[in-house]
């Protein structure tokens, strides 16, 4: 980090740079063994804790009340679903690959819908991975990891130690998703309740008695 | 072309050991609610592979629903904003 002071011309924004240099790292080297164990157990305790749930929840219902003035007319549940998936991966701050995956995931989708461009999905999907017929049936327990691997997003093609905290840590947040979500709900549903019926009920037993 | 390259890609460092194998069916154990009463050793690593594929797919279903569900909710609360801060003031106790 000392190098970086006397040739500013190099870098052209200096405060960026130090996480500038950890990003190249990352993909050249991977990072030590005994610091993905130590912080993995941290990393993934948070999800736990009350308090990130709350932070989730308040960030959720932010993102969501600006959402919903914008289109008026359709709170879509897909548009939910997104907004709840990327706040939680915003929640994560980067420090997964998953998380980075659905954000990356989120902006290359809003590119495509401005560009029009239809042919790179379709392409994608018509690839057939055994055109050769070899018969090479992977091992059971390749092909379930493999499988694993697709559902956990981006990492498809990670070694086997990542994935395994890749998927702990998912697993993890979507929990704490989920609580959440069932939390809202759940207040949003006693509030709509409150609000719609109004206290006709008891003047109408009043009367009666 | 995709399987040739992968054939080429195994044989350099994705031969699982069997003990990375154990490591990560005894950890994921942990993280399945169903697996986690059962001892360690009658669990075969197919099966609790299976079963985290599953459990994501179950949780991935369940947000599926709740968001559903929430997007119903606030199209009928949209309308008050005291209502929001009744919401908050819940969340944040």
């Amino acid at each position: 980090m000392a190098s970086l002071l006397p040739q500013p011309e190099l870098e052209p924004s200096p405060d960026v740079s130090p996480e500038f240099r950890r990003k190249k790292r990352r993909k050249t080297e991977e990072k030590p063994a005994y610091y993905h164990r130590m912080q993995g157990n941290q990393r993934m305790n948070r999800w736990r804790t009350g308090r990130e749930q709350q932070i989730y929840s308040s960030k959720l219902i932010e993102a969501l009340r600006r959402h919903s003035p914008r289109t008026s007319s359709s709170a879509n549940g897909n548009d939910v679903r997104n907004t709840a998936y990327r706040v939680l991966a915003v929640s994560a701050k980067g420090t997964t690959r998953w998380s980075r995956a659905i954000l990356i995931s989120r902006l290359s989708a809003k590119v495509r819908k401005h560009k029009k461009s239809k042919v790179i999905s379709a392409n994608r999907k018509s690839r057939k991975p055994a055109s050769n017929r070899e018969k090479r049936k992977l091992p059971v327990v390749e092909r379930k990891l493999m499988a694993l691997g697709r559902l956990v997003p981006g990492c498809q093609k990670i070694s086997f130690s990542n994935l395994l905290e890749e998927t702990s840590d998912y697993i993890a947040a979507l929990e704490m998703q989920v609580r959440a979500m069932t939390a809202i709900t759940g207040f949003l549903a006693v509030a709509n309740d409150g609000g719609a019926q109004p206290p006709a009920d008891r003047l109408g037993s009043n009367a009666n008695s | 072309m995709s399987s040739r390259r992968s054939r080429s890609r195994q044989s350099s460092g994705s031969r699982i050991t069997d003990d990375q194998i154990i490591d990560l069916v005894s950890k994921l154990q942990q993280l399945i609610p169903e697996l986690r009463g059962r001892r360690s050793d009658k669990v075969s690593a197919s099966k609790v592979l299976q079963e985290t594929c599953n459990y994501i797919r179950n949780l991935h279903r369940q947000v599926d629903g709740l968001s559903d569900r929430l997007s119903q909710l606030l199209a009928s609360t949209d309308t008050d904003s005291d209502q929001a801060a009744i919401i908050r003031s819940l969340l944040m106790e």
